[in-house]
């Protein structure tokens, strides 16, 4: 069976219905729950929640600086509020307002960033969204998730809700129909790395829409005699460096692979994580520092080395050279 | 208590202005310098605020149902601690450690990480009405009738977010939200209508969909009049004290003086200023 192939037999689900259904379905367990965008309820799912609660949904218009700080004073006055936007504007256009209204006054606001990486890659630059995960992730006390398909979507804004740490929680989220892979019920724990394949050879490292590619290369390069650990690491921050350095022990080579740029991303966490303890090569499959091009998010990521296939092929180069 | 707290009022309303003047100096001395200007305008903004309008219990900062107070011109920190020492929130000798070592509890900017009755961390320009709308309707899905104000400069509603905020406020008819602007017509680099002309201050707010007042910011009667709360009043709009004031006020040497928006002062200026504020050497 080729990758495509294997890739083919999945089933797949849109993101930003998860999303919209999970949110719906959690706003009903909390009162003090409440959901700010700026004009982009339809676009973002949330309209359900909308009309199910329209007290506890604010539309504050095109206006993302002001809804971040809105969505502080709620918090400050003992709300739970989660924005529903778009990454590039929710960690990029309103970051002032992440940092200082929400992190440094010490209150929990979820900042949903949907569209994130090449998932709106149509968009273009304007929309595409490659550098909010390094942004919001040097933000004192930011938590920054990217979960990798609609089942972690939902597992991980449940955590979000019910963590107790008074600190913004990012969460990176793509757009349209993703390939499902994780199974249900899994638990979702933030700061702990999902081990998805066991292997001693390399380790890949991936989050987001990257985790399927990594585990359907993984399972590619076994039936060439190549055992590759997996782990999904959802979490970026607070990084579970634990897990790193046992991979790092225990494998001789690691590749990071991400829907995000090269620089200040998972890619680079690693790296920052493992820089003081012996490591074998790490490798980054990531976006260069350049904008884009401009196409359908899957053949986009594909055209750029984001892919299962790349990664067999990268594993193969960096083990023939270890 | 704040229930138990006896609101001023005349003489004596006006002498803890002039004592919100003479700590706020102290503090500057302590660090070598800082924001006179800015501080001297607002003064008498804030003490009527802390001293006659706000509903606030300096046992219990954290008071869900206390009025809340949002600095958005953060650099006037020194006129809010002033307040709050003096209402008793946070402890007077800190005044001498202002800005002075690390890990001083005062600096330049007003936090609620180190500061009691703090109500958010503010001092990059155009964040604080934002913030303001958030706890105003906060207090709305609450059913709970505390006041929210925010006192903003007149340079720093060049930033867009306020107007942003504007419109929020308005669209919610947020008649428990007071924004006042302390319009003292300089900012740091000269005239606020020279560095960014903003036409008239009433018809923007007005057209905005404010209620808007004009009052003399300096006329603690005045100020008492139109900053008074309006709990479950029916009002459905917000409402924009706009504050004309002078720069400095209080200082000779610093009134409507462009440099003394911050500056550093030595001790001859010193010994003038606190002649002038009426301190006991």
């Amino acid at each position: 069976m080729t990758l495509a192939d294997a890739r083919a037999a999945l089933p797949t689900k849109s993101i930003r219905q998860q999303f919209g259904e999970t949110i719906l379905d959690l706003a009903g367990e909390r009162d003090d729950f409440v959901v700010l965008t700026a004009d982009l309820m339809y676009a973002t799912g949330i309209d359900r929640f909308g009309a199910a609660y329209p007290g506890r949904m604010f539309n504050l218009g095109i206006a993302e600086q002001n809804m971040t700080g809105v969505a502080a004073g709620l918090a400050l006055s003992g709300k739970l509020p989660l924005i529903s936007g778009y990454a590039v504007f929710t960690a990029l256009r309103a970051v002032e307002q992440a940092k200082l209204d929400v992190a440094y006054n010490g209150v929990k606001v979820i900042l949903a960033g949907q569209s994130a990486g090449l998932s709106y890659g149509v968009g273009g630059p304007t929309h595409q969204s490659c550098e909010d995960v390094a942004i919001m992730r040097s933000i004192p006390g930011m938590i920054v998730l990217v979960p990798s398909d609609a089942v972690e979507v939902d597992a991980c804004l449940r955590a979000a809700m019910r963590h107790p740490a008074a600190a913004p929680i990012y969460i990176r989220l793509g757009r349209g129909a993703e390939w499902t892979f994780n199974a249900p019920g899994r638990p979702f724990e933030i700061g702990r790395s999902v081990r998805l394949r066991e292997g001693d050879d390399l380790t890949l490292v991936a989050n987001g829409s990257m985790v399927v590619e990594a585990v359907l290369a993984s399972d590619a390069l076994r039936s060439m005699g190549v055992a590759a650990r997996v782990l999904n690491l959802h979490t970026v921050k607070p990084l579970d460096v634990a897990a790193l350095e046992v991979a790092a022990r225990q494998t001789r080579a690691m590749i990071v692979v991400e829907e995000h740029s090269v620089i200040g991303g998972l890619g680079a966490a690693v790296l920052e994580a493992l820089a003081e303890v012996p490591h074998g090569p790490v490798r980054r499959i990531g976006i260069a520092d350049s904008f884009p091009p401009i196409g359908p998010p899957h053949d986009l990521r594909a055209s750029l080395g984001l892919s299962a296939e790349n990664i067999v092929a990268q594993a193969l180069d960096l083990l023939r050279r270890t | 208590m704040a229930l138990t707290f006896q609101p001023l009022s005349g003489n004596a309303l006006a002498d803890m202005a002039q004592q919100n003047r003479i700590d706020t100096a102290r503090m500057f001395k302590a660090a070598g310098n800082g924001h006179f200007g800015s501080c001297y305008s607002c003064a008498d903004i804030v003490t009527v605020l802390y001293f006659a309008t706000l509903r606030i219990d300096p046992t219990n900062p954290d008071w869900p149902d206390r009025d809340r107070f949002l600095l958005s011109k953060g650099h006037a920190a020194p006129t809010l601690y002033s307040a709050l020492i003096r209402r008793g929130f946070i402890p007077e000798d800190w005044i001498a450690e202002y800005e002075t070592h690390v890990g001083a509890r005062l600096m330049t900017h007003p936090s609620r990480r180190y500061q009691a009755g703090v109500d958010a961390s503010l001092g990059s320009l155009g964040h604080g009405l934002s913030i303001g709308v958030g706890m105003a309707l906060a207090a709305r899905l609450d059913h709970k009738d505390y006041m929210t104000y925010v006192l903003m400069g007149d340079g720093e509603i060049n930033e867009g977010s306020v107007w942003e905020a504007a419109m929020a406020a308005a669209k919610y008819g947020l008649g428990n939200l007071v924004g006042i602007i302390d319009n003292n017509g300089l900012c740091v680099d000269g005239r606020t209508d020279d560095v960014m002309p903003m036409g008239s201050l009433v018809d923007k707010w007005l057209s905005f969909g404010w209620e808007v007042s004009r009052v003399d910011g300096h006329d603690l009667n005045a100020l008492l009049q139109v900053l008074a709360p309006r709990r479950l009043m029916g009002h459905d709009r917000p409402h924009m004290v706009i504050a004309d004031t002078v720069k400095g006020k209080g200082v000779s040497f610093m009134e409507d003086v462009r440099s003394w928006h911050s500056d550093s002062i030595s001790n001859t200026q010193y010994a003038m200023a606190m002649a002038e504020l009426g301190a006991l050497q």
